[in-house]
């Protein structure tokens, strides 16, 4: 029967509550007796051959006949007008096909603005004008020939300077918005009356996402369909913003997103260069491509916020009293922020908690979701806080935590969480880091000038995941089966992991599941985000095959002229009284039929946290006198529920903590405050970590299903280890030497000025 | 259009585009391509060997990797007329009568990729360090690779991938 | 890029002939085509001189020191067993410079003519004072990676980590053009910009370096060579330093000290070169020339930590000769 029911659900430590349309019933939670053939089993990675073949087609590797290119022409200035633009000169360079700027282009709203070039640019990056063109040397030769007459306008890109009474203010309001706030106890009082408290700020640097893939999309439109390919965390989010932008209804636009070369957050929607290259793909009918290159995309393709945080922090008796956090972020151009306080609400039980958060507005490229957004600002300065507080009360800073980190219930709204390992996820990682060893001040390095130091860091983030999302089986009369899901692979491994539980619920050989995904003509499914697909689409995907499942067992009764009941799927073949038929066998006898299992997901209990929580462990050394870091090892633990794939499942942690150390050692955007303009805008000046960067790591997890959670148990894996790295290293090094870093990156110079300050030479 | 000459007899080529003599995966071929087209370009739009990937585009990471004549470079820097007569490698080279090739084995096995962008870069420079240093050690291929950036961090199961194919019987 | 055309000479005498005025000479191309693709360089003829017979490779002839032919791979200079023991500062300056790829494709005269990594510089929209505008734009912008000593107008420092190892051999370069050849000390070949020396070395238009050469008693002397980076690897020097002298007995002669990273050119200090003449570069001889190599340091605003690390660096660089 078909009915609505009710769902809360968490996105980038957001809270919401949806309307779900629901039919039929849910499963009851998946064996975890260890029997199951391919949930908890290591498996190759379904699409390995294509991607290490070259074979793999990215959205940058199309080609198709008679493609026109499409350049973006963006602002030098970090703020200035209009006024007027002259693209003669370009329209008369032959190859050129057309230009679209502010002035002749059509309302197409985006993101809350209804058009796509603005009167008023306001960061260096802005789209002012694009070109199509017949080639790709032709459409930029033709952006140096378009004069744009420019109103230069007072700007401020620093965090800080925008925060100031002299810098120009942007918004009718100021620059400066609250966009969040928690309170609970009396933390005036708590810290009045603490024994020991730490009043410390703390500051992150911008971060760039810097997928490999640039963002891109190639736009095709034959009078009737527009197809769109886009190097997407989201094909029914680009098909939203091309319906809102292009007032084509759904049924008009289909999003493909086949391979894509990593996202972290920051496509997780259309782009102007999605709408450029569909406008200028329904002018001329022809496919057209527009692709960024690095420096654009380090532009104006989204960042992790530089934060300033201030801290205070008051312990009693040993426990911690009291908290106050004050956030504030530079969203740049950005229309929203991510929310560095959240660990602070949520990590540990502590009576009296105030915290608030600032959005910034600058002149500066927008924010876009990366990696845990705020999770991994906030976690290095409340973990950091933690330590020094810790530190000064003379407890050791993994006794404190634990004397907070076994609540059972959210704290802020009071609901219980699903399930919750934070504290054996301690047990794990102290035990694999050798936390006995670790000695307040630190240990003797390997090195005259080095210190050795082992730090920690903890870890809560959503990843409940949620619906809608939606898959189908389609069992083939050869026994071949088709799933189709709506949802993307963007290297995480969805395709494999949702073959393995569609293998697994339907009694069939991996090899036998061919998976659909990541196009639009296909059934709902959420973003890859918010660490959600797995626990959105996999228990959707179970179903599905469930449902599949049941009727084939029926169409088996009914060919094979035995009792349902006493009929089995396993392996591909339909076993009955010890007899296997291969399921091909069975089916040839209604050839050319079709079973198609049909799966949703269910919504979650309302009255119910779902959360993943870790824990990482550090072992550094660090050379005093260069400020060299070195990382030897990184241990993580991690209770994210149940592990389908436990081989894809260590690369993810691997690779979060990665991008973690990055974002502790040397991941900065640094932007030129005169002229507005990213200097780091490139792979030379913006450092990711390299092979040689890269420490033993290793991954542990609880691996218990979270049952209340979904049918599968599984929660989300994405976000939860990049968010503990920098804290846990930066406990480590002020361990190490007794210098605390306050700011991250943890460079050379923030090194050795924290360890001049602190009169440390050897 | 025939070469200009110039007095003393050496072929000026260009700037619109001239005939290109290459070696690619051992197959005679020839493009059109002005002067100014990378190999990296080449490849990608001229033969559509689209394994190749192009990232930075100014020789900073490593994804445009190809052999030529036997040792790795970054085809971003690299002119396409500069490689004539020159012997290319690509991804698209390596795997043989449907068998993958022992380095693309070993990345399937060991997980050694994530979104797959790098990967091509990363595997065409091990193989070209086993062509030196059939049995290399960790450190050895940390070396062979440092100038490809993976973002995704697969880079602990790049290097047992590289040290894994080299304990592996060539094919 | 900006369209050219592209010739491929076979001598070096044709390959001088036609560098003549708008063409630019490409070898690895690492650095051109970078400079190329930001529009930094147009040239409107490019000249491989990969294809001249003579200038790749390197010998050692008995008693006549060591010759490194221009167009010779870095990765050659740093696989090569025989040069390794030669002259071991060859690999070590090299390991960590750039990566594999590049040092595959780089060859040793482009390493020497590179041109600075200052992010204003190599940014085209930004008309910097190098570049013919007014103003150096990292004096009182982003300057962390920038000159804390002998600078100018710009504050860009030399990228190269050989230069700098070739340096604390005295080497030499050859050069010809076809006006005639020259030879002069590679150190000379460096000018920090100023006044009107726009530029960072006085290679004449049309001039090309055909060897570097290391003399046979330079090359008895000891090297060791340190490079500080803001990651493990891939990374232009924050600091580098060079350092190599003759030890006789335990007493050091001829010593030489060079870094990189710190000014315009590549910084050899002769006042600290002196104070260790005859040392055995005990720890307190090593840290008063490392003050010495120091001396006269301006730092900006965000490059302050240069000076504890570079005097580290050199400190440590230098025990490294005796330890």
């Amino acid at each position: 029967m078909t009915r609505i029911l009710k769902s809360i659900e968490e996105f980038e430590g957001e809270v919401s509550e949806s309307l779900v349309i629901v039919d039929g019933h849910d499963l009851p939670p998946a064996r975890h007796d260890g029997g199951s053939p391919e949930i908890g089993r290591s498996r190759r990675r379904i699409d390995a051959t294509q991607r290490v073949t070259g074979r793999a087609r990215y959205t940058q590797d199309l080609y198709l006949a008679g493609m026109l290119h499409a350049r973006i022409l963006r602002s030098p200035h970090a703020r200035a007008r209009v006024r007027r633009i002259d693209t003669k000169r370009a329209e008369a360079l032959p190859g050129v096909r057309g230009v679209l700027h502010r002035f002749n282009t059509p309302k197409t709203p985006f993101r809350g603005d209804d058009v796509i070039f603005r009167e008023e640019v306001r960061f260096v990056g802005e789209e002012v004008c694009a070109v199509a063109a017949d080639d790709e040397d032709t459409a930029r030769e033709a952006l140096a020939l378009i004069e744009v007459d420019y109103e230069r306008l007072p700007h401020v890109v620093d965090l800080e300077e925008a925060l100031g009474d002299v810098a120009p203010q942007l918004e009718s309001d100021g620059n400066v918005s609250e966009s969040g706030s928690h309170k609970r106890g009396d933390t005036k009082r708590a810290l009045k009356e603490a024994d020991v408290a730490v009043d410390v700020t703390y500051r992150t640097s911008t971060q760039l996402h810097n997928a490999l893939e640039t963002h891109g999309a190639v736009a095709l439109y034959d009078g009737e369909m527009l197809t769109v390919w886009e190097s997407t965390q989201h094909v029914f989010g680009v098909r939203t913003g091309l319906k809102n932008a292009l007032k084509l209804p759904y049924s008009r636009i289909r999003v493909i997103c086949d391979y894509m070369g990593g996202g972290f957050g920051a496509k997780n929607g259309v782009g102007k260069y999605t709408i450029v290259a569909s406008l200028f793909a329904m002018r001329f009918g022809k496919a057209v491509r527009c692709v960024l290159t690095r420096d654009e995309e380090n532009l104006a393709a989204g960042n992790r916020s530089a934060t300033l945080q201030q801290l205070r922090l008051g312990a009693k008796g040993g426990r911690i009293t009291a908290i106050e956090h004050t956030s504030w972020s530079n969203s740049g151009q950005g229309k929203w922020i991510a929310n560095p306080t959240g660990p602070t609400n949520t990590l540990y039980e502590v009576a009296n908690v105030n915290t608030r958060s600032y959005k910034v507005v600058t002149n500066a490229g927008s924010l876009s979701a990366f990696r845990a957004p705020g999770y991994v600002e906030g976690a290095f300065a409340l973990e950091s806080a933690i330590d020094e507080l810790a530190e000064a009360a003379g407890v050791d800073p993994l006794t404190l935590r634990r004397r907070h980190a076994g609540a059972g219930k959210d704290p802020i709204t009071g609901n219980r969480y699903s399930d919750k390992h934070l504290l054996e996820c301690y047990r794990i990682g102290a035990k694999e880091i050798g936390w006995d060893r670790r000695r307040a001040g630190g240990t003797r390095g390997s090195a005259p000038h080095r210190r050795r130091g082992i730090g920690m860091a903890s870890q809560i983030w959503g990843g409940g995941g949620g619906p809608p999302a939606y898959a189908t089986v389609h069992v083939d009369p050869d026994g071949s089966v088709v799933l189709t899901a709506g949802t993307q692979d963007i290297g995480t491994g969805t395709r494999t992991v949702l073959a393995q539980i569609c293998a697994d619920e339907l009694g069939v050989e991996l090899d036998d599941v061919r998976v659909q995904i990541g196009d639009s003509a296909g059934p709902f499914g959420p973003m890859s985000a918010g660490s959600m697909t797995l626990a959105s689409v996999g228990p959707a995907v179970r179903l599905a095959a469930h449902d599949a499942r049941e009727q084939l067992l029926g169409a088996a009764a009914g060919v094979l002229e035995t009792p349902k009941a006493e009929l089995r799927l396993e392996a591909g073949a339909i076993v009955s009284k010890g007899a296997r038929t291969p399921l091909g066998e069975v089916l040839g006898k209604v050839d050319n039929n079709t079973v198609i299992g049909k799966g949703i997901r269910f919504p979650n209990a309302d009255d119910l946290a779902q959360k993943t929580f870790s824990a990482q462990f550090a072992e550094v050394e660090v050379d005093v006198r260069t400020g060299e870091i070195f990382v030897e090892r990184i241990v993580a633990a991690l209770d994210v529920g149940r592990i389908v794939n436990p081989l894809t499942a260590a690369s993810q942690v691997e690779g979060g903590v990665i991008q973690g150390i990055g974002f502790a050692l040397s991941e900065e955007r640094i932007v030129d405050r005169a002229l507005g303009r990213v200097m780091s805008g490139n792979l030379e000046g913006y450092k990711v970590p390299t092979v040689k960067d890269v420490p033993t790591i290793v991954v542990k997890f609880v691996d218990r299903p979270d049952r209340r959670a979904n049918n599968l148990g599984a929660k989300g894996l994405g976000e939860p280890p990049i968010i503990p790295t920098a804290a846990a290293i930066a406990n480590a090094v002020a361990n190490a030497t007794g210098a605390r870093v306050r700011h991250s990156p943890l460079t050379r110079a923030r090194v050795l000025e924290a360890l001049a300050l602190a009169g440390i030479r050897d | 259009m025939p070469p200009t000459i110039d007095r003393r007899g050496a072929a000026l080529r260009g700037p619109s585009a001239v005939d290109v003599a290459l070696e690619v995966n051992g197959e005679r071929v020839v493009v059109h391509v002005p002067p100014r087209r990378t190999l990296l370009d080449a490849l990608r739009e001229q033969l559509g060997l689209t394994g190749t990937k192009k990232v930075c585009d100014e020789g900073t990471c490593g994804a445009c990797t190809v052999l030529v004549d036997g040792r790795p470079v970054y085809s971003c820097l690299t002119l396409a007329i500069a490689c004539e007569n020159r012997r290319v490698e690509t991804i698209e080279g390596l795997a043989k009568d449907g068998e993958l090739h022992p380095v693309q084995r070993a990345f399937v096995d060991t997980d050694a990729f994530q979104c797959g962008f790098c990967t091509p870069g990363q595997v065409m420079s091990i193989v070209a360090l086993l062509r030196t240093v059939p049995q290399p050690t960790e450190d050895d291929v940390k070396r062979a690779v440092a100038g490809n950036l993976c973002r995704c961090g697969a880079y602990p199961n790049i290097v047992a991938a590289g040290v894994s194919a080299g304990r592996r019987k060539r094919t | 890029m900006n369209a050219f055309s592209y010739v491929r000479p076979r001598t070096l005498s044709d390959g001088l002939r036609l560098l003549r005025s708008g063409a630019s000479a490409l070898a690895g191309g690492t650095d051109l085509l970078g400079l190329m693709k930001d529009g930094l360089a147009r040239p409107e003829l490019l000249v491989d001189l990969t294809g001249i017979e003579g200038l790749r490779g390197w010998s050692r002839a008995k008693g006549k020191g060591l010759r490194i032919g221009a167009l010779t791979p870095l990765v050659e200079l740093e696989e090569a067993e025989e040069l390794h023991r030669a002259m071991p500062i060859l690999r070590e300056s090299l390991r960590d410079a750039a990566t594999l790829q590049l040092r595959t494709m780089g060859t040793v005269g482009g390493n020497l003519l590179q041109r600075n990594r200052c992010w204003y510089f190599r940014d085209q929209a930004t008309a910097c004072w190098l570049k013919g505008g007014t103003k150096c734009f990292a004096v009182e912008g982003e300057n962390r990676l920038h000159a804390i000593l002998g600078a100018h107008e710009c504050v860009a420092v030399a990228p190269s980590d050989l230069v700098p190892a070739l340096i604390a051999y005295d080497a030499e370069i050859a050069l010809a053009s076809s006006r005639g050849r020259r030879t002069m000390k590679l150190a000379d070949l460096y000018v920090a910009p100023h006044g009107r020396e726009r530029r960072e070395h006085v290679l004449r238009p049309g001039e090309l370096i055909t060897e570097v050469r290391v003399s046979e008693s330079a090359l008895a002397r000891k090297g060791a060579f340190q490079k500080a980076m803001e990651r493990k690897a891939w990374s232009f020097a924050l600091v580098s330093v060079a350092a190599a002298a003759r030890i006789e007995r335990g007493v050091a002669r001829d010593v030489r000290l060079v870094l990189g990273g710190v000014a315009p050119i590549p910084w050899r200090v002769v006042a600290a070169e002196r104070g260790l003449e005859g040392s055995g570069f005990d720890e307190a001889a090593c840290a008063e020339a490392a003050d010495r190599a120091l001396q006269g340091a301006a730092p900006l605003r965000d490059n302050g930590y240069k000076l504890p690390l570079a005097r580290e660096l050199v400190r440590r660089t230098l025990r490294s000769l005796v330890v």
